[in-house]
C-alpha cells in the first residue's frame, strides 16, 4: 500500500494549475476583472467616457465595457461632469439605489472640486461629489483623456485586489 | 493675400421694415451685429412684436439686463428673418424695484421657455405668463442670481 | 403614421398616467428630465425640465475678464467648441474692431467645420444607439478620434480647444496638419458613403424615421428653431449664408434642406452637412493665405466702448449668438449666451404630442440636444 500523499508536495505539484485563495480574494478579483459602470454623463466628461469605451480606447479590453442602465444592475459610478444643486439629490439618490459593494470614480475636475465653475458667490455647482458621498478614485483633467479613465479604473481594481493587473507606463 | 473685401457702409443705413409703426433706428451691422434697434413702453411690447410676428421674422432670444445704478431693468427681444441678414432688437425698460411686461407667449409660444429664464435670472415678472416657475434654477429657488446685487 | 386617434378615438375612456424620464435616462443624453403624461403607449403631454447641468455661464461672463472667459466657451456646447468659441471671440473683435488676419480666420473655418463633422459623427452614434443600433456608435468614434488627433496637435485638447484667441489664434497649423486633415477627407468621403449603405439605407431605419415627428416650417419660426432642424423642414436657414461671417462668403458650399420636416429629413441634412464640410475644409486648404494667425496690437486689457455687441454663428446644432453688454470696464456688464438647443427642444412639447413614446424618442434624438447647451 502506498504512502499518503504528502499535502506540501501536492500543492506545490499542482500550484502551476489551481489557485488556493481565500474566498474573499476571490470574491475581489472578479470584482474587480468585471466592473459593471453605470451609464450616467452628465457633461463634457461623458463624451470621454463614451470614447472609453468605444472603437479606439475600447475599456472592454479590462472588462468594465458592461454599462448598466440602471443602478440597480451597476456597482462602478463614474460620476463624469458637473454636479449642481438641483442635480444633487438625484445623484444621491443613484448612489442609494445601487446595491452593495459598490465604488465611485471622480471622473474630471468638476466631480473633483467643482472645477472651473468654482468661484466667490456661484450658486448652483456642488463642490465634488464628495460631499455627497464618498470616492474611491479621483481621475484629474478637464475633462481626462480616456487614456486617464483606464488607469482610474486600473487603480480602482488595484485599490480591490491589492495587485496592479498591467504594467506601469513609464515616460521615457 | 489681400485680406477680404469689406463691402462699403452704405451712407444712409437702410430700415427694412420702415412701413411698420414702430420707432427703428437702423444700426450698422458690422459695428454692433444687428440691423434695427427700438426701444418701446412696456406696454407696447405685445403689438410690435405680433408686427414682426406677421413680417415673418423668428424668435432668437429674450434676455435681461439690470442697470442698477438707474434703477432699471432692460428686457431684450432679439429677433432674426429666416431669408435674409435682418436682425431687429426690441429692448424696453421697466422699473427696477417693480419689474412687469406682459408676456409675448401667446403670439411667439417659443417665448416661453426664454421668459421663465429671464424670470429666474432677473426675477422680472412677465405677466399673463402660464408657468412662470423656475426653469434652470432648482423647483424651489427665491433667488435671481444675474441682478447685480445678488449674494449667494 | 398611426396616431393617438386610430386607437382610443374621442370618447373613448381616457386613463392617463405619468411617467418621468430622466434626469439620469440613457435616452436623453445628459440630464434632461421630461415628464411625460402617457395615454396608454402614447404621449398626451410631455414637458422637458431642465436645468440639471446649469453651471452659471452667464453669471461667470460677468465677473472675469474678457480672455478669461474663453475657456466657459468650449464647455458650453463641449461638442461643438470651436464654433462657440467664435462666437464669443467675434463678438469681442466686432466691438474692439479688431481685424483677424485672413490666415486666422481661413484656420477658423477648417477647424470649426472639421469640429462640425466631429459632432454630427458623436450624434450619429449616439441617435442611433437611442434606436437600437449599437454598432455605428463604433464606427463613428473610430471616425471621430481621426479628427481628435488632428485637432489635438494644433489645440492640444481633444473636446475643449479654446483655440481661438481675441484677435486670432492661440497657434499656427504646422504642415502635418494641413497634411493629415487632406488624408482625413480622403478617408472620410468614402466612410459617408459606406455609412449611407450600412443605416441610412436600412429599411428599419428608415421605418423608424420617416414620418414621425414632423416639425412645420411655421413651428420652426415660432419657436426660433435653428440649424438641422430649420433645414430638415424645408427652409434654407444657415447663418454662414445669411449672415455670412469670417471667411465663409469665399468657400463654395451647399446648405442642404429637406422638405419633409420629419425625424429622417433631419438625419439627411446632418449627413449631407458633413459632405459640404469637407468640401468647405478642402477648398480652405487649397487658398490657405500666408501670413500672421494674431492681429497686431490686440490690447493686453481688453476695455469694449459701452454698448451692446452680438455675434452670431452657425454652430453644429444651429444659430450661437452672444450678446455682450459693456460699460467700458475690463470685465463685461452682462453676457447673453443664445444657444441652439434650447430653441430646438422648446418646440418639443407641441410636437412630440400624440406620439408613440419611442417615436418621441427618435423625435428627441433627431434634435440633436447638448443637455449643458440647454442649461448653460
Amino acid at each position: 500500500m502506498e504512502a499518503p500523499p504528502d499535502n506540501a508536495q501536492l500543492l506545490s505539484d499542482c500550484s502551476p494549475y489551481v489557485k488556493f485563495a481565500k474566498l474573499d480574494e476571490m470574491l475581489a478579483l472578479g470584482r474587480a476583472n468585471s466592473l459593471w459602470p453605470l451609464t450616467f454623463g452628465l457633461a463634457c466628461c461623458a463624451i470621454e467616457m463614451m470614447a472609453a469605451g468605444a472603437s479606439r480606447f475600447d475599456l472592454s479590453r479590462f472588462g468594465a465595457e458592461v454599462f448598466r442602465p440602471s443602478p440597480r444592475q451597476a456597482d462602478l459610478m463614474i460620476v463624469a461632469g458637473t454636479i449642481n444643486k438641483k442635480m444633487a439629490t438625484a445623484v444621491k439618490t443613484l448612489y442609494d439605489q445601487m446595491p452593495e459593494p459598490k465604488w465611485v470614480i471622480a471622473m474630471g475636475n468638476c466631480a473633483i472640486s467643482g472645477g472651473p465653475f468654482v468661484f466667490p458667490g456661484q450658486y448652483a455647482v456642488v463642490e465634488g461629489v464628495e460631499k455627497l458621498f464618498p470616492v474611491d478614485v479621483f481621475i484629474p483633467g478637464c475633462p481626462p483623456r480616456p487614456e486617464a479613465l483606464i488607469e482610474g479604473l486600473l487603480k480602482l481594481e488595484e485599490k480591490l485586489t491589492g495587485k496592479r493587473r498591467w504594467p506601469v507606463v513609464k515616460s521615457e | 493675400m489681400e485680406p477680404a473685401p469689406t463691402p462699403p457702409p452704405s451712407p444712409a443705413l437702410p430700415n427694412a421694415l420702415a412701413h411698420l409703426p414702430i420707432p427703428f433706428q437702423a444700426v450698422d451691422y458690422a459695428a454692433k451685429g444687428y440691423h434695427l434697434d427700438a426701444t418701446v413702453n412696456p406696454d407696447q411690447v405685445v403689438d410690435v412684436v405680433s408686427l414682426l410676428d406677421k413680417e415673418g421674422l423668428a424668435l432668437d432670444t429674450i434676455t435681461g439686463v439690470d442697470w442698477m445704478a438707474q434703477g432699471q431693468m432692460e428686457v431684450v427681444y432679439d429677433f432674426f428673418h429666416l431669408s435674409k441678414a435682418l436682425r431687429v432688437v426690441v429692448r424696453t425698460r421697466v422699473p427696477r424695484d417693480n419689474p412687469e411686461v406682459p408676456t409675448i407667449q401667446k403670439v411667439f409660444p417659443g417665448a416661453n421657455w426664454h421668459e421663465r429664464e429671464t424670470h429666474d435670472f432677473f426675477g422680472i415678472r412677465f405677466l399673463g405668463h402660464p408657468n412662470l416657475t423656475p426653469f434652470l434654477l432648482p423647483e424651489d429657488a427665491t433667488f435671481h442670481p444675474l441682478r447685480k446685487d445678488f449674494v449667494s | 403614421m398611426i396616431t393617438k386617434e386610430v386607437i382610443s378615438p374621442p370618447g373613448a375612456p381616457n386613463e392617463t398616467f405619468v411617467i418621468n424620464l430622466g434626469p439620469q435616462h440613457p435616452a436623453t443624453h445628459g440630464v434632461l428630465r421630461v415628464k411625460i403624461v402617457m395615454d396608454g403607449e402614447y404621449v398626451v403631454r410631455a414637458e422637458p425640465i431642465c436645468g440639471y447641468i446649469h453651471r452659471m455661464q452667464e453669471k461667470m461672463g460677468e465677473n472675469r475678464t474678457y480672455a478669461q472667459f474663453l475657456p466657459n466657451t468650449s464647455r458650453i456646447d463641449y461638442l461643438s467648441a470651436m464654433t462657440y468659441t467664435h462666437g464669443f471671440v467675434g463678438a469681442v473683435e466686432r466691438a474692439a474692431k479688431l481685424q483677424v488676419p485672413p490666415r486666422a480666420e481661413y484656420i477658423r473655418v477648417i477647424t470649426s467645420e472639421m469640429n462640425r463633422i466631429s459632432s454630427h459623427l458623436v450624434w450619429w452614434g449616439a441617435f442611433l444607439l437611442d434606436l437600437g443600433g449599437f454598432t455605428p456608435l463604433l464606427y463613428a468614434f473610430d471616425d471621430r478620434e481621426k479628427i481628435l488627433d488632428l485637432l489635438e496637435a494644433i489645440t492640444g485638447s481633444r473636446l475643449t480647444y479654446s483655440y481661438y484667441r481675441i484677435g486670432g489664434l492661440y497657434n499656427d497649423v504646422d504642415d502635418d496638419f494641413i497634411k493629415g486633415t487632406r488624408e482625413f477627407i480622403a478617408q472620410m468621403r468614402p466612410r459617408l458613403k459606406m455609412y449611407r449603405s450600412l443605416v441610412t439605407d436600412n429599411i428599419i431605419l428608415r421605418k423608424r424615421l420617416i414620418e414621425i415627428g414632423p416639425i412645420s416650417k411655421e413651428m420652426c419660426r415660432k419657436y426660433g428653431a435653428t440649424g438641422p432642424v430649420i433645414r430638415g423642414s424645408g427652409i434654407p436657414y444657415d447663418v454662414r449664408k445669411v449672415e455670412p461671417y469670417s471667411a465663409y462668403p469665399e468657400f463654395d458650399f451647399l446648405v442642404p434642406t429637406c422638405e419633409e420636416g420629419d425625424s429622417m429629413a433631419r438625419y439627411l441634412v446632418r449627413m449631407e452637412e458633413m459632405v459640404q464640410s469637407l468640401r468647405i475644409i478642402e477648398q480652405a486648404l487649397d487658398k490657405l493665405p500666408s501670413g500672421p494667425v494674431m492681429a497686431e496690437k490686440v490690447p493686453r486689457v481688453l476695455k469694449l466702448p459701452a454698448g451692446d455687441y452680438c455675434y452670431a454663428v452657425e454652430a453644429a446644432r444651429g444659430r450661437f449668438a452672444v450678446r455682450i453688454v459693456s460699460d467700458n470696464k475690463e470685465i463685461p456688464y452682462r453676457v447673453k449666451l443664445r444657444t441652439p438647443s434650447l430653441s430646438n427642444l422648446s418646440l418639443f412639447e407641441e410636437a412630440s404630442a400624440g406620439m408613440l413614446l419611442p417615436d418621441a424618442l427618435a423625435l428627441m434624438g433627431s434634435l440633436d440636444l447638448v443637455i449643458p447647451d440647454i442649461d448653460r
